[in-house]
């Protein structure tokens, strides 16, 4: 557990601090490149997913988590200098107000604001034209250094506040950490192993669509966050576990897929809670849906939103996400049979 | 040729399809006069089960033994028009827009019905007979018809019938190096596509002109499975933000500024190290280019980009006045610079890709 924990607290500030907003993945993909070398044959595809082939033998086994992070655009820069932008991704208007992005490829930062009106209330239910874009570079130099089309995504490393970890690009930055742990002195692999860290999850499951089409597994099982208050019919707690898909939006888990992650689960001694949720979150909708189908689960870190650029994981939740991976990897997916 | 050693632009074929008739789904017309055009200058030509045209064309012999990539040019051929959908006793006709038409530019409009563009007037009340609330109000879609004049179904059956297409009655005109004519989006992406491949290119190439792009990027995502090609790019005809009263910096992209290029739309990252290829090889041959707006639009590059197993992809578009409405006016020397900037795109990619 210890050698663990340390690997996840090396691992995580790397990883979470990494540049990568939807499609434009760079940074993040040589940090996991660099974190799982050694590990197996690892490759870029034409849409910028890293995809890794561990090895082993037996079925076919996809472990799949997306590894963009919230992203924005500058549609103009305006005659102050402020830039104007569109959002990459689903987070939220009001959670970029305050955040410090970092712009790559000029290699400058910046904070964003907001245009808060005047005489109304501060409902804080706004759109992406009232948030604005503060580089410091001043009226002449911005529109040259950071024109329409410049991609932006939170400058934020995770940290450790006590039991919880704190940081803007957990979401799924802790999924790609804990494949990461899981894999590192992982023996007897039982499964033909292939992970793929997807790109462009944000934009709506383009990178795990195109990785799922060429790698045409047997099984796969797809790895993401999932947010306090998101499921229904019991919610889902910080501290109690990974969370396992029963549902989400476009997405029901394949039965013998399900059933290597509870028997996985069942042997590695982790306790889990179930996930059911309306929003389509995750891969895991593109995966099961490609080429003629791919019976697949949904593993999910559990994480609380602040209202802000941040999102906090528990620590033990994520030790647990690493056992429950390890015990994945390790169990042999026997198809349809001794499925209900 | 052009000066600069790219193929001449085809204004005789812009004009011909700009003129034909093409809305999403009955795309024969534009179809027929770029097979008649292209059948003699490519190698392979069919028409797909979606109704897409595919032209396959090899490289030029080089010397080299580097291949290149296959690399897929795409354009779409179908134009937003209207469906006629019931013809009712008075003679009128009942229509549903295909594909995005803004119904504040409806009412008065004349349109082209059928094969045979029997002239409609898209009727609406003059104002002497409107409460005066109602005149201040655009009328919804669903309130509006189409009048060829007749006095009563029978006679109205006698020349359309339900199902037939409606295309605004707009003919090509030409005014300095402006251009105005109907559907330029994207008839002027499919004319730079029918000059590029009056040569032989560095690269395998596989040119589709697409169906169906205005209703869901349908024809392109079909055909990219069927060209499983190793690159994309898709040629448009993109809205120009020139509105008076903005500010200055909102009103990007300009027509005459030559090509526009797309770093983000809703459907599409464009693929960085594509983009770089182009941007390189604009600034090397001096082709001006401007970005196009992020965050708005979707083109049928988003379709490709994820069939099979990823196609790295880029859209290159001419800005074009007045899109989606009766006419658009655009720049002959931006389509020319459309067709260079690809035509060298294509040798940078012979010699550089991956």
């Amino acid at each position: 557990m210890s050698s663990r924990a340390s690997h996840l607290d090396s691992l995580l500030p790397a990883l979470s601090g990494a540049y990568g907003p939807p499609g434009r993945e760079a940074g993040i993909r040589a940090a996991l490149r660099r974190a799982v070398r050694g590990l197996g044959t690892a490759r870029e595809d034409a849409l910028g997913n890293v995809h890794l082939h561990v090895g082993g033998k037996g079925p076919r086994l996809l472990l799949s988590a997306h590894m963009d992070a919230p992203g924005i655009i500058v549609t103009r820069v305006d005659s102050s200098g402020l830039a104007r932008l569109s959002i990459l991704g689903p987070m939220s208007a009001t959670d970029w107000i305050g955040a410090v992005v970092h712009l790559n490829g000029v290699e400058q930062h910046g904070v964003i604001g907001w245009d808060r009106p005047k005489e109304s209330k501060d409902s804080r239910e706004i759109e992406a034209d009232a948030l604005y874009l503060e580089t410091g570079l001043g009226v002449k130099q911005a529109p040259k250094k950071i024109p329409v089309g410049t991609v932006g995504a939170l400058h934020d490393r995770a940290e450790k506040l006590g039991d919880l970890w704190c940081g803007g690009n957990l979401d799924n930055r802790a999924g790609c950490a804990a494949i990461v742990a899981a894999l590192r002195g992982t023996r007897g692999l039982k499964n033909d192993l292939h992970v793929v860290f997807s790109a462009q999850s944000d934009l709506g499951a383009r990178g795990a669509m195109t990785s799922a089409f060429g790698i045409e597994p047997d099984a796969a099982v797809v790895l993401d966050v999932a947010f306090v208050g998101e499921s229904r019919g019991g919610d889902i707690a910080l501290g109690k576990g990974p969370c396992v898909g029963l549902k989400e939006e476009g997405f029901l888990p394949h039965p013998a897929a399900l059933d290597l992650v509870k028997r996985a689960a069942k042997a590695a001694r982790v306790s889990f809670q179930w996930l059911i949720r309306e929003s389509s979150g995750s891969d895991a909708r593109a995966v099961r849906a490609s080429r003629s189908g791919v019976p697949t689960a949904l593993v999910a870190i559990p994480a609380r939103k602040t209202g802000g650029p941040r999102v906090l994981v528990n620590a033990g939740d994520l030790e647990k996400t690493v056992t429950l991976l390890r015990g994945i990897v390790t169990t042999s997916y026997t198809g349809t049979r001794g499925s209900k | 040729m052009s000066a600069d050693g790219a193929p001449k632009f085809r204004e005789d074929v812009l004009e011909a399809i700009s003129n034909a008739p093409g809305v999403s789904g009955g795309e024969e017309a534009v179809r027929a006069i770029l097979a008649g055009y292209a059948r003699d200058k490519v190698d392979s030509l069919e028409v797909d089960p979606m109704g897409s045209l595919v032209a396959r064309i090899a490289p030029r012999g080089n010397g080299s033994s580097k291949r290149g990539p296959h690399v897929m040019l795409c354009a779409h051929m179908d134009e937003v028009g209207l469906m006629v959908t019931a013809v009712e006793k008075e003679g009128r006709l009942r229509f549903r827009r295909v594909g995005g038409i803004d119904p504040r530019i409806l009412p008065g409009q004349v349109f082209r019905v059928g094969a045979e563009g029997i002239r409609a007037v898209v009727g609406a009340l003059p104002p002497h007979l409107l409460p005066r609330p109602e005149r201040e109000k655009v009328t919804a879609p669903d309130d509006l018809y189409l009048d060829i004049g007749a006095r009563s179904r029978e006679e109205a059956e006698e020349r359309v019938s339900v199902g037939s297409y409606a295309v605004f009655d707009t003919t090509y005109e030409a005014w300095g190096t402006t251009r105005k004519g109907k559907a330029f989006d994207d008839r002027a992406g499919c004319a730079v596509l029918a000059s590029l491949i009056q040569r032989r290119p560095p690269l395998p190439v596989t040119a589709v002109w697409s169906v169906q792009e205005e209703v869901g990027l349908r024809g392109a995502a079909a055909a990219a499975r069927r060209v499983q090609p190793d690159l994309a790019i898709v040629l448009e005809g993109t809205a120009s933000g020139e509105a008076p009263g903005s500010p200055a910096e909102e009103q990007y992209p300009y027509m005459g500024r030559g090509p526009a290029l797309t770093v983000q739309d809703r459907s599409l990252m464009v693929h960085a190290r594509l983009l770089d290829v182009i941007e390189e090889t604009a600034k090397r041959r001096r082709v001006p280019t401007q970005w196009k707006r992020p965050g708005v639009g979707g083109t049928d590059a988003g379709r490709i980009a994820i069939s099979g197993s990823g196609v790295p992809s880029a859209v290159v578009s001419v800005v074009c006045r007045y899109i989606h409405a009766p006419a658009a006016y655009l720049d002959v020397r931006d389509t020319q610079r459309a067709v260079s900037l690809i035509w060298h795109t294509l040798d940078t990619l012979r010699k550089e890709w991956p």
